[in-house]
């Protein structure tokens, strides 16, 4: 199934550019699973800039306590996977 | 709801010649505060800003925004704010639109976008008579001792 695009890639795709855009981290960087403030140098005001894009995109609440959990593309993918988009 | 100035000094670390906000004057649950700096004839940054040509400089405008900002943040988590943390403007995108001059009533309504203990995110427009004269999106981050 090389090169057909799915769901989940589309998905993961919108969320690296989502991601990418606000902390000017370049998309190539931006692998599953390097950590957003250990790997990648994003703080922790670059981090409520991220949790505020996901609120409006997909209309939700992201709760302060769920934060700490949603730390690389691959957790914060999962998180809004199933979630509609604005 | 009406806050005087003793009151916005008990939440705003600020102080003269740096406190930027006289009244507040409407409160709305934890979402919006709305709040005035009458623009004084003798404000001493008129000195320079400009010489006989006297106009409110634009960081000033944002500064005010801002601590409007920290007022809606202290409504909102009254916990945080009563421990007196330090608040630091870490990222601004702002549009400013007409002059402020002596004599103008600015009105300054802060909405809260996202707040955490930490940090902060607001938008924020600044009004003279009705008409918008700057808006500003601000970060800040919260410091608690």
């Amino acid at each position: 199934m090389r090169g057909v695009a799915t769901m989940s890639n589309i998905h993961e795709e919108e969320v690296k550019k989502m991601i990418a855009e606000i902390t000017e981290v370049p998309e190539e960087k931006l692998t599953p699973d390097a950590d957003f403030f250990n790997d990648l140098g994003i703080d922790s005001l670059k981090a409520i800039e991220i949790v505020a894009a996901f609120e409006k995109k997909y209309r939700i609440i992201i709760p302060e306590k769920d934060i700490p959990n949603i730390r690389n593309l691959r957790q914060i993918t999962e998180y809004t996977k199933h979630l509609k988009k604005d | 709801m009406y806050w005087d100035k003793e009151k916005i000094k008990s939440i705003l670390p600020h102080r003269e010649p740096f406190l930027f906000i006289d009244e507040v004057i409407k409160i709305d649950g934890t979402e919006k505060v709305v709040a005035v700096k009458n623009i004084k004839d003798n404000e001493g940054f008129f000195d320079g800003h400009f010489p006989g040509k006297p106009i409110m400089p634009g960081v000033l405008i944002i500064e005010a925004m801002a601590q409007t900002s920290i007022i809606l943040f202290f409504v909102d988590k009254p916990e945080i704010a009563k421990a007196h943390p330090a608040y630091y403007l870490g990222k601004v995108k702002a549009e400013l639109l007409a002059p402020v001059y002596p004599g103008d009533r600015l009105i300054i309504e802060a909405e809260k976008v996202k707040f955490l203990d930490y940090a902060a995110i607001t938008d924020t427009i600044a009004k003279v008579n009705n008409k918008i004269v700057a808006k500003a999106n601000l970060v800040f981050s919260i410091k608690t001792p």
